[in-house]
C-alpha cells in the first residue's frame, strides 16, 4: 500500500487493537514463559480484511514460530483460536462443531455486507466483557455427545512442528543438519487433507479435516454387550500411573452397586465388576468412548467371561444362596440437564428404603424382589460341564438348566461367601 | 584492511614476517567480495566476509598476546592501519568472550527481546542435538 498508516485515516476506528490474543492451548505451546511480539495493525485479517494486531511467538523448543491469522472479532464470532481456527472448547474444526451443535451461521460473504455486519456486532459488544462468543455459537452452548467423543483431551503439540522443507522434497536442500525445516516425506498430494483453505475452514464449507472427522464419527464403533448374561465386568484401559481405585469408583458407582474393582498397575488397566448386569450395561453405554478422568480418555470394554474361569477353578465349593437378599439395585434414572431434581430423583443415592426388605412390602415398583431361586435366570457358574458347553456354543447360556445334583445356581457372587477367601484352599485341594 | 596505505611512515620491524600471511588473507577477502550471491540465502552472503575479518584480527591478536611474537609497535601499527579490529580484540580480552565471532552477535539492541545471538548460548545450555548457525555471521557457537 502506498499510503502510510498516518496518512490514511478513513475508517480507522474499525482497525482492531488488542492487548492479548485469543488462542488455544495447543497453539500457545508448552512453555509457561512464552514471549510474544506484538505488531499493531501488522497485517490484515484473512477473513474480514481489516488490519488487526498480530502476535507472534514460539510455542516451545523445536517448534515453528506462529502468529495470529484472523482478527479477534472474527475469532469471537465463531469461538475459535485466532491462529488455528479450531474451536476453543473442543479443539475441533468449525464445520464439525456447528454440525454437532446444529448451529447455522449466516455470515455475510459480500465485502460491504461483512463490514456492516461486523460493525454492528462490535457496537453491540462494546460494553460487555469479551469472554463469551458473539455469534450463533454463543447462543447455542450445549454440549453434545459427538463433540465429547471427537474432542482431544490433551493439547496436540505436533501441530506446531516446522513445515516440511520444500527444498529437501525437491532434493536440493543444501543446509543439511542446520535446516530448521523438517526433512521428512511430504503427505501425498492426492490426499484431500493436503488441500485446505482458511476461508473454507472459517465458514465451515468443504473442510477436508471436518469431513474426515465426521466420517470417523459415523464409523465410530458401538459397544455391544456380550451375549453371556453373566458378564458384569467392564474393562477400563489407559488408566495411567496415578489413577486410583477410588477415582474409578467415584465415576462408576452412579450406575449401580460395584462388587469389586481391580487395578492392574502393570498394564495400566482395571476391571470394574458390578453386581448386576443392568448396571454394567448402563455403565458401558454411558461411559464408552466419552469417559475422561483426570484428563485421560479411558477406554471402556466389556470384560471377558471371568465367571467361567472361576466356576472351573472352584467347582464344587459353592454355598447355597442366602435367601431373602434384595435384588440388584436399579440403574440411576436418566439425568436431566438440571441435575438430579424432580420426583424421579428423590432416591438420589439409590439407598434402599428399608434395610433387609423382604419380597413385596412397600418398596418402589422398580425395586424388585430377588427372583425365585431355582427357576430364575441361572448364571452359568453352575458346573464345569455347563461352563465348558457354554464356551463352545456360547448361545444363551442362561437358559441352560443346571445339571441336577451338582449345584444349585447362585444368583449373586458375594466375596464374603467365597470359602477360598476364608482359607478353604486346602479343603478344595483335598476334595479334588 | 584499507585499500590504500595512507601513512607514509615505514612499518615497524617484523612487518616482513607477518606480511605474507596478511597478504594471503587479503587475497581471500577480495575473492569473497567478488563471489556471486546466486544460490545463497539473503543472510548467507556476508558470512565469508565476517569469517575472514575474524581470522585476520585473530592472527594479529594471537601473535601479540598469546605467542608474544611481535612488538607492541607493530601491534599498534596493525590496529592503526585497521588490519586488526581493535573493538573485537577488546572483547576477546574479557572473560567469556574469548572466542567471540563478531560484534553483531553481542549487540543486544538489535534484537526483539534484548538478547544476544543464538551462537552466544553455550552448547550445554542448548537442547540436545540442536545445531545452530547464526544469521549474522554463520557462527556455529562461540561460547563454551
Amino acid at each position: 500500500m502506498a499510503m502510510s498508516k498516518t496518512t490514511n485515516t478513513y475508517n480507522r476506528q474499525n482497525w482492531e487493537d488488542s492487548d492479548f490474543p485469543i488462542l488455544c492451548e495447543t497453539c500457545l505451546g508448552d512453555n509457561p514463559y512464552v514471549r510474544m511480539t506484538k505488531d499493531k495493525f501488522g497485517s490484515e485479517c484473512k477473513i474480514c480484511m481489516r488490519p488487526f494486531t498480530v502476535f507472534r511467538w514460539c510455542p516451545g523448543a523445536k517448534m515453528r514460530f506462529k502468529k495470529t491469522e484472523i482478527c479477534q472479532t472474527c475469532a469471537k464470532l465463531k469461538n475459535v483460536c485466532q491462529t488455528c481456527l479450531l474451536d476453543l472448547e473442543f479443539g475441533l474444526p468449525i464445520q464439525v462443531r456447528d454440525s454437532a451443535l446444529k448451529v447455522k451461521d449466516n455470515l455475510p460473504r459480500n465485502e460491504v455486507n461483512k463490514e456492516y455486519y461486523i460493525q454492528n456486532l462490535e457496537s453491540q459488544v462494546q460494553g460487555q466483557d469479551n469472554a463469551n462468543p458473539l455469534g450463533e455459537v454463543g447462543k447455542a452452548q450445549s454440549s453434545s455427545d459427538l463433540l465429547m467423543k471427537l474432542a482431544r483431551t490433551t493439547p496436540y503439540y505436533k501441530r506446531n512442528r516446522p513445515h516440511v522443507c520444500s527444498f529437501w522434497v525437491k532434493g536440493e536442500c543444501k543446509r543439511g543438519e542446520e535446516c530448521p525445516y523438517r526433512h521428512e516425506k511430504p503427505t501425498d498430494p492426492d490426499d484431500p487433507l493436503s488441500d485446505q483453505n482458511i476461508r473454507d475452514r472459517y465458514y465451515g464449507t468443504n473442510d477436508p479435516v471436518a469431513d474426515k472427522l465426521l466420517r470417523r464419527a459415523s464409523a465410530m464403533p458401538v459397544l455391544t454387550p456380550p451375549e453371556d448374561k453373566s458378564i458384569t465386568t467392564l474393562y477400563v484401559g489407559n488408566l495411567g500411573e496415578f489413577m486410583s481405585e477410588s477415582d474409578l469408583r467415584d465415576h462408576f458407582y452412579q450406575f449401580g452397586e460395584i462388587r469389586s474393582i481391580t487395578i492392574v498397575q502393570k498394564q495400566q488397566c482395571g476391571f470394574v465388576q458390578f453386581t448386576s448386569r443392568a448396571a454394567a450395561e448402563v455403565a458401558a453405554e454411558k461411559s464408552f468412548n466419552k469417559l475422561i478422568i483426570m484428563g485421560r480418555r479411558l477406554t471402556v470394554r466389556w470384560g471377558k467371561s471371568q465367571a467361567k474361569q472361576t466356576s472351573i477353578s472352584d467347582d464344587g465349593s459353592h454355598l447355597p444362596p442366602v435367601p431373602g437378599l434384595p435384588g440388584a439395585l436399579p440403574p440411576p434414572p436418566p439425568m436431566s440437564m438440571g441435575g438430579g431434581g424432580g420426583p424421579s430423583g428423590s432416591n438420589f443415592f439409590n439407598l434402599p428404603m428399608s434395610s433387609g426388605g423382604g419380597p413385596g412390602g412397600g418398596l418402589p415398583p422398580y425395586f424388585l424382589p430377588p427372583p425365585p431361586l431355582p427357576s430364575g435366570p441361572a448364571p452359568p457358574r453352575a458346573s464345569a460341564a455347563a461352563a465348558s458347553s457354554t464356551v463352545t456354543s456360547s448361545s444363551a447360556p442362561a437358559v441352560e438348566p443346571p445339571v441336577p445334583g451338582t449345584e444349585r445356581p447362585l444368583p449373586i457372587y458375594y466375596p464374603s461367601q467365597d470359602p477360598t477367601r476364608l482359607g478353604a484352599v486346602q479343603l478344595k485341594n483335598s476334595k479334588d | 584492511m584499507p585499500k590504500v596505505r595512507r601513512s607514509r611512515k615505514p612499518p615497524p620491524d617484523g612487518w616482513e614476517l607477518i606480511e605474507p600471511t596478511l597478504e594471503e588473507l587479503e587475497q581471500k577477502m577480495r575473492e569473497a567480495e567478488a563471489e556471486p550471491h546466486e544460490g545463497k540465502r539473503k543472510v548467507e552472503s556476508l558470512w565469508p566476509i565476517f569469517k575472514i575479518h575474524h581470522q585476520r584480527s585473530r592472527y594479529v591478536y594471537d601473535l601479540f598476546f598469546r605467542r608474544k611474537a611481535i612488538s607492541r609497535e607493530l601491534y599498534e601499527y596493525c590496529l592503526k592501519e585497521q588490519i586488526a579490529d581493535a573493538n573485537l580484540i577488546a572483547k576477546w580480552k574479557k572473560q567469556g568472550y574469548e572466542n567471540l565471532c563478531c560484534l553483531r552477535c553481542i549487540q543486544t539492541r538489535d534484537t526483539n527481546f534484548g538478547t544476544n545471538c543464538i551462537c552466544r548460548v553455550p552448547k550445554s545450555k542448548l537442547e540436545e542435538g540442536r545445531i545452530v548457525e547464526c544469521v549474522h555471521c554463520g557462527c556455529r557457537g562461540c561460547s563454551g
